[in-house]
């Protein structure tokens, strides 16, 4: 207890060496946190993305297959809207090893005064529909009837709130969970009150004709899942061959594009964090060297006093124990505001599912930063304590006269 | 460097990083049509805010009586708090978390706000310290 209190006074006696090796750990609990809590975000992303998304096949106009606007609708959010023929609906359910297939009708609004952009509304069929519905009975009771709205989690509209999309006040009958995609930021109706706005988006002359004809002879996309023990890979060639200007996507070939992603982020992330590691135990071996000698007379004269080696060791460990202490909460709290407040601009920035993981994984997270910050201090505090406790103090005093 | 003229430095610096930042990196969404939502006038206000608490800390700064000194730190934590309140409470900002406004402006906002908050209370309690040991 007495070594702790003399450390502790040692560290608050020449507080310009002690905030540059807190410095230095924070540094290390900053990038140890920090990325951590990215990765483990972008991974919580994507098997929030896997669990949702609940269908095998999706197929989409060939169009937006060819611009990509699909999956950057899914994952980043961009507003699109693309038509193919409804009777490709049809077509679908026709192909063998088809369980369930459920259309979806995309509009990209014009700007919502909600939000003052353009959002994306995605109007569902609840009858056929395995997609949204699973999602929408965890936030929502009722069901939804003509102009009732559920948005998703990052549209600030509140429940019971009237939203004009194309100048047709909608209700706002319920909030999403959040998913971390694209998702997120859509307003999901039943199809009457798409065929409403569609209408409405019509009169403003905004056209969604992929032809002639009305919207009922429109979807955007159509869910598939596929029937248990059938081949996935082959009922989607055969939708492939039965639908028209359409193409079927697997929604594993889709996830495995972002998995790809993420592991490239992630293997970047660790090699920094790594490049940081080495850099700050280097770093600190060297400054503790340097204090070492510089406080060689001090330690000589503790010793001469009665402080036995292990005692000296003690204190010059509980010394750098401290410091990283102090050093790994700033940096682990430098961390948490860089990366919590920002997590919607760091999700757009990376064009990546990121949903922020459980905060019993943050504490953990946290923990285990703290513990490296510790833990790589002391490892560079512990050979400084060796070689001190090695001199002869007689010697070291002799030596300064 | 005395405790007290570091803590003004700090609110000086911090006040012009929230004045220069609410009309650029730090700013609202800027629309391609030109023209403004409710998250322009909050970036206004900021700038007013930012501009307040830059000069609050170079009063302090230069101002030798402690008293003064003081009065000035609990200005800036109320203005700090004013700043704190401003973009999302007191003035509306865009509807869709996604914008500039909501995912830049206001979490900076809050944490440079917060950190001058805590500065100018830190600030307060060392002068009447100092005030204390005085007398």
């Amino acid at each position: 207890m007495k070594t702790v209190s003399l450390a502790l006074r040692n560290l608050l006696r020449k507080p310009g060496r002690t905030a540059a090796l807190a410095a230095l750990t924070a540094l290390l609990a900053f990038s140890v946190f920090g990325g951590s809590i990215v990765v483990r975000s972008l991974r919580h992303g994507l098997d929030s993305l896997e669990s949702r998304l609940g269908a095998d096949i999706i197929v989409v106009p060939s169009s937006a297959q060819s611009k990509v606007s699909f999956q950057n609708m899914l994952l980043q959010g961009t507003t699109g809207a693309f038509y193919m023929d409804a009777a490709n609906l049809d077509r679908v359910r026709e192909v063998d090893g088809v369980a369930l297939a459920s259309p979806q009708l995309f509009l990209a609004s014009l700007k919502a005064d909600c939000c003052s952009v353009k959002i994306q509304v995605i109007g569902f069929d609840p009858e056929t529909d395995f997609f949204i519905r699973p999602w929408m009975e965890e936030s929502v009771s009722r069901e939804l009837g003509e102009l009732d709205v559920v948005v998703g989690c990052k549209v600030e509209a509140e429940v019971g709130e009237i939203i004009r999309i194309y100048d047709e006040r909608c209700k706002v009958i319920g909030r999403l969970a959040a998913t971390g995609t694209g998702l997120d930021t859509a307003v999901y109706c039943n199809m009457d009150t798409m065929k409403t706005l569609l209408q409405a988006a019509e009169a403003k002359g905004v056209s969604h004709k992929v032809s002639s004809g009305d919207s009922d002879e429109q979807v955007s996309a159509i869910y598939v899942k596929v029937r248990e023990g059938c081949d996935i890979g082959e009922v989607n060639s055969k939708i492939q061959g039965h639908t028209r200007k359409a193409s079927a996507v697997r929604t594993k070939s889709m996830l495995t594009d972002v998995s790809d992603s993420l592991a490239g982020i992630s293997s970047t992330v660790t090699l920094l964090i790594a490049a940081v590691w080495v850099l700050a135990l280097v770093i600190l071996l060297i400054a503790f060297v340097m204090i070492a000698n510089e406080r060689k007379r001090e330690f000589a004269v503790l010793r001469l006093i009665g402080m036995s080696r292990g005692m000296l060791s003690g204190m010059i460990l509980k010394e750098s124990a401290l410091c990283s202490l102090a050093g790994g909460l700033i940096g682990i709290l430098l961390a948490a505001l860089a990366v919590f407040p920002f997590t919607t601009l760091i999700e757009t920035s990376l064009g990546l599912p990121y949903l922020r993981p459980e905060t019993g994984v943050i504490v953990t997270t946290g923990l285990l930063a703290l513990a490296a910050a510790v833990g790589i201090g002391s490892l560079a505090a512990s050979w400084a304590a060796f070689r001190l406790s090695r001199v002869d103090p007689g010697t070291v005093l002799r030596e300064g006269n | 460097m005395k405790k007290t003229t570091v803590i003004s430095l700090l609110v000086l610096l911090l006040g012009a990083v929230i004045a220069i930042g609410s009309v650029s990196f730090l700013g609202p969404c800027v629309h391609e049509d030109g023209s403004f939502g409710a998250c322009h006038w909050a970036g206004r206000a900021m700038l007013g805010i930012g501009v307040l608490l830059a000069l609050q800390g170079a009063v302090a700064l230069f101002c030798r009586d402690g008293g003064i000194r003081a009065g000035l730190m609990i200005s800036s934590a109320l203005t700090a708090l004013l700043g704190l309140l401003t973009p999302g409470q007191l003035i509306a900002l865009c509807g869709m978390a996604t914008m500039r406004c909501r995912a830049v402006m206001q979490p900076a906002m809050r944490i440079l706000c917060g950190a001058v908050l805590l500065i100018s209370v830190i600030g307060v309690i060392a002068e009447r310290k100092r005030t204390g040991e005085q007398a």
